[in-house]
């Protein structure tokens, strides 16, 4: 776990993504959710709590219980294979703990082949989609924490993660959606944390047949041609580097050759009202919860998202010609 | 005016023996019905153990001590009796040695017959129900017959202090 989980003030939210400043990492599940994840009765996950002292919650400021996600899925998957709860409390302590600290340790020692172990370590017990988030993002988180984002071993942690989830990429199957999304990379270059969370939000794209394309926020010459060839069913803004002039262009440049395409912000807070325009939806900040929430809206079927962030770019879009006229 | 009993199949072991279902915890044997309504392995009764398998003329009685040894002879469970009764704590119990535990009370019964190889005989899956004497390790004077046969799943030894 990043370390700077630990100090996360947990009132504003019920469950779903735990977010402090600048670590958005942690899913959390209500008592009712979770218990209902491991096919028991809440009261009995409390009954498990005062004797294995897992999975342990956390609480909010109205003392509710929040479980993280991925101590329940967890334990769910070492019940399936446990003689006793005892034992699968035991093997998800484990599961847990090894593969992110291996990662760890092998990137602060800078050995690839050690990291390239502990994520196939990691796939063994979960999904890619589950190692990315709770094994290979939370390391790196955990290393940006120590070393900062702007160090050495920083660059070299990052420059393998994007290599590890570019090569998976390649290995995502064929589309099978008629969808296609086009990702504005607005993040400042590899190193950036954020573009780790986009490459995998590409990733999760790609696996779940919707492929995504990601352009350069500041690649406006020739943009039209490729917009046109691609033609996109939604357009995702990813990252907080680039201004939101430089976003609002691009989008226009987008918009202007597409049509009307449904604008969603990824890992990147509102925009400002002047250029407000060129806002969207804003998806979760994790990779997965984004790409599922980005399918549901292209696919007609958008579940709840934030009320402030429910702006569409066709709303505002006579609005935008006239100011830049 | 009483409704018909309706027939039921009854899962049977690799020895033709009638299989039974019990809590790994509390030793409680759920109904059928109960089993089908509870999607996990989850006990319904206690909630602190899993529902587990084994012959009839293996699996304890309610609230009998019994451990759940798994084949390299690691405690994979300990029962609520079996904790009172040996001053043992499961979660402090479990991925440890079975000899912490428990010993052969005869120190010189032919190999056969030694506490564990019989453990690992029957965690392998083979091997009829045996009956051996054990003793809590570091106290003497104290033994127990132990009845040991397979159990699952995964599959496992069962040890019932009897």
């Amino acid at each position: 776990m990043p370390a700077a989980q630990g100090g996360i003030a947990l009132g504003e939210f019920a469950s779903g993504w735990a977010r402090a400043d600048h670590v958005p990492l942690m899913r959390t599940l209500k008592t009712s959710e979770a218990a209902a994840l491991l096919n028991v009765s809440p009261n009995t996950l409390r009954a498990w709590e005062r004797r294995f002292g897992y999975p342990k919650p956390r609480r909010t400021t109205g003392r509710h219980r929040l479980y993280t996600h991925g101590e329940v899925t967890a334990l769910r998957d070492a019940l399936r294979q446990g003689l006793s709860i005892s034992t699968a409390v035991s093997r998800a302590r484990e599961a847990l703990s090894a593969n992110t600290d291996t990662l760890v340790g092998a990137l602060a020692g800078f050995e690839l082949d050690r990291a390239d172990g502990a994520m196939e370590s990691a796939l063994a017990l979960r999904s890619l989609e589950r190692s990315i988030e709770e094994v290979l993002l939370p390391s790196l988180d955990e290393l940006g924490e120590r070393f900062g984002t702007d160090s050495a071993p920083w660059a070299f942690a990052a420059r393998w993660a994007d290599g590890w989830l570019r090569r998976a990429q390649r290995l995502a199957p064929p589309p099978v959606r008629r969808l296609a999304v086009l990702v504005g990379d607005a993040t400042r270059n590899e190193l950036d944390p954020d573009a780790l969370a986009t490459r995998a939000f590409e990733l999760f794209c790609g696996r779940s047949g919707a492929p995504a394309l990601a352009l350069p926020i500041g690649g406006l010459a020739g943009l039209s041609d490729i917009v046109a060839s691609l033609s996109p069913d939604a357009v995702v803004i990813a990252g907080g580097h680039d201004s939101d002039e430089a976003v609002a262009q691009w989008t226009y440049r987008v918009r202007a050759t597409a049509g009307p395409l449904p604008v969603v912000l990824f890992r990147r807070s509102m925009l400002s009202a002047s250029i407000g325009a060129a806002g969207g939806q804003v998806l979760g900040e994790a990779p997965f919860g984004a790409h599922r929430r980005l399918l549901a809206l292209v696919g007609g079927r958008l579940p709840e998202l934030r009320d402030d962030a429910s702006l569409a770019m066709g709303d505002h879009d006579d609005e935008r010609r006239e100011a830049e006229a | 005016m009483r409704p018909p009993r309706a027939l039921r199949s009854v899962p049977l072991d690799e020895r033709g023996v009638a299989l039974v279902s019990f809590c790994g915890h509390c030793g409680t044997r759920p109904e059928p019905s109960a089993l089908a309504a509870q999607p996990s392995r989850v006990c319904g009764h206690c909630g602190l153990g899993l529902v587990l398998h084994a012959g009839g003329d293996v699996a304890p009685r309610r609230d009998q001590p019994f451990l759940v040894v798994d084949a390299t002879l690691s405690v994979c469970a300990v029962s609520a009796a079996a904790e009172e009764l040996l001053g043992i704590d499961e979660t402090q119990a479990v991925n440890k040695h079975i000899a912490d535990f428990l010993v052969p009370a005869d120190a010189n019964a032919p190999s056969a017959e030694h506490l564990l190889t019989l453990l690992i005989e029957v965690a392998g899956g083979s091997g009829e129900p045996r009956t051996t004497v054990v003793r809590p390790r570091h106290e003497f004077g104290v033994r127990f017959r132990a009845r040991i046969g397979s159990c699952g799943s995964p599959q496992a030894a069962l040890l019932v202090l009897i």
